[in-house]
């Protein structure tokens, strides 16, 4: 049981220090940038689809689709890269960046293998997304935030949702049978700013959030959603387990997780 | 700051009054705002993107079924028929930037034409020096109208000024300086001195916000309550009907359900999920 003397406040409610304007604002960090393998690429790259996956069944099962081919990275310069290997792994500290192309179809994948904090979200959204890649449409697959959700949820219940920019509702959506997420709740983060991004650059995007965090069940139906939905016309496999590794996939293992163990 | 207008849409010239939340206790500045955008039936125009405001996106939070329609942190809405602008804020901001943000939300009033800034905030009931049982749901005032912050409108409404507000406390002072680009925020000699409890108000969020309109020249009022953490909609309607009456407008025209005031959608669950009766 939480004590109730130290428990974070409900989101809805502010710390003192949020509401107070002589706060220092934290030290100024560089910002993140995207580092191709080919320095001499055409850019910006314009994908038809960009793929953004935060959440840890999609990060798993986007490390494991095949045939993609390594095309750069997206370094966040306060995030390490002590610690991680030269082939890509799903223990690295890393945002690696795929292509997968099929039939003049191009789809990139950027694959958020850190966590990153809502304040660096904004910078992150802003050179991901409408610099050196414009994509047509973008994909986002992100978790539900339980602290965040205000219906009933429980980690027995399984589902996924959605929530998509004007310009993608105007047309045939990308992520048919999902329904929208419920009015009243809301996503922060990384997911979030990338949305709101697409929102006010007019590209077309859905935000798939999916619950629980992790688990075999969950990531089933973001195998089904990527390639029934998603990938279906890009003659891609994913050599994943859905149900069994799915499962021990993306717990979070404090010790591990942290900076201390490179 | 940028401002993004939706596809279609325009900004009104009648729409010369903002009328925007603070950050505060209860938030009940937003849910004031909220009821505001519903019930006035207020259109969307356009988004505010600011790096200083942390990133969330949601359902459409004010029509009934809602369709997708797509909720983000800052965004705009007009009534022409009430002569309204409202910003509604949805999250909060990086700590260390309130007054940036400040700053910011002072250029776009200017760049869009605005007269008169009316803000929203609460203030925290266990700070409140003076209990004056004959007040009731007081609603305190600051306006830049005169130096002392009176105004003989909000006067003549029955609200009594912020006795709080003094121009000339170090802190205030400070505010008017980091508003009008004067010093820098690291300066740190207001702080030499140990806090005092005069040195709250001019550290919350709408003072910031006052001090930036002020710098820039347009009229602002600030409309604040006392209120504790808890369920604060009846504070967000008490603030809502002080806006409606320093803008000239009467809920009774809003035509909706409650007094005329139209609830929004997304206040079902505001307190998250009715409790699970099958426990009983």
């Amino acid at each position: 049981m939480e004590d109730v003397l130290t428990e974070l406040p409900p989101p809805s409610r502010f710390f003192l220090e949020e509401l107070n304007n002589f706060t220092p604002p934290a030290p100024p960090v560089p910002s993140p940038f995207i580092l191709l393998s080919n320095p001499t690429s055409k850019t910006p790259l314009q994908p038809s689809l960009f793929i953004i996956a935060i959440s840890a069944p999609s990060l798993y099962l986007l490390h494991h689709v095949s045939p993609k081919t390594l095309i750069g990275t997206f370094i966040l310069p306060e995030v390490p890269s002590s610690g991680n290997s030269v082939e890509p792994s799903l223990k690295d500290k890393s945002c690696n960046l795929y292509n997968i192309s099929h039939g003049g179809k191009s789809v990139i994948v950027a694959n958020f293998q850190y966590s990153v904090s809502s304040e660096r979200s904004h910078a992150i959204a802003k050179t991901l997304i409408g610099q050196q890649i414009i994509p047509e449409r973008v994909l986002i697959l992100d978790s539900v935030q339980s602290r965040n959700f205000r219906g009933r949820i429980s980690t027995d219940d399984t589902f996924a949702m959605k929530l998509e920019t004007s310009v993608e509702r105007k047309g045939i959506p990308l992520l048919k049978k999902l329904n929208y997420f419920p009015s009243g709740s809301v996503v922060e983060g990384l997911g979030a700013a990338l949305l709101g991004r697409c929102q006010m650059k007019n590209i077309k995007a859905t935000l798939c959030v999916s619950w629980p965090e992790s688990g075999g069940s969950v990531t089933s139906i973001v195998k089904d959603l990527l390639l029934k939905d998603v990938l279906s016309d890009m003659e891609v496999k994913i050599d994943a387990d859905g149900e069994a590794e799915g499962l021990k996939f993306g717990h979070t293992n404090h010790y591990l997780d942290s900076e201390l163990y490179t | 700051m940028e401002f993004n207008l939706e596809a279609g849409k325009h900004l009104y010239d009648e729409c010369s009054t903002l009328i925007l939340p603070a950050l505060s206790i209860g938030n009940v500045g937003q849910l004031a705002v909220d009821l505001l955008v519903a019930s006035t039936k207020a259109e969307r125009v356009g988004y505010l993107d600011d790096p200083n405001v942390v990133p969330c996106v949601g359902n459409d939070a004010y029509t009934p079924t809602p369709q997708g329609d797509l909720a983000l942190p800052l965004e705009a809405y007009e009534s022409p028929s009430s002569a309204l602008t409202l910003i509604q804020q949805r999250s909060p901001v990086v700590k260390g930037m309130m007054i940036e943000f400040a700053k910011n939300l002072a250029d776009f009033a200017v760049a869009s034409g605005k007269k008169h800034i009316i803000i929203l905030s609460s203030l925290d009931f266990g700070r409140w020096q003076t209990v004056d049982m004959s007040s009731g749901l007081q609603i305190y005032y600051l306006s830049n109208t005169n130096v002392d912050g009176s105004d003989e409108k909000c006067e003549k409404l029955g609200w009594k000024k912020m006795k709080e507000y003094d121009p000339n406390q170090k802190l205030w002072k400070y505010l008017s300086t980091l508003a009008e680009g004067n010093v820098t925020q690291d300066d740190t000699s207001p702080f030499e001195d140990d806090l005092g409890e005069e040195d709250y108000y001019p550290s919350l969020p709408f003072a910031a916000m006052f001090s930036c309109f002020k710098a820039k020249g347009l009229k602002v009022t600030c409309l604040l309550c006392y209120c504790s953490e808890g369920d604060n909609i009846p504070d967000a309607f008490h603030l809502a009907e002080a806006a409606c009456n320093l803008a000239g407008l009467t809920p009774d025209t809003f035509k909706g359900s409650e007094g005329g005031w139209v609830i929004p959608f997304s206040w079902q669950s505001v307190y998250g999920p009715p409790p699970d009766m099958s426990l009983f």
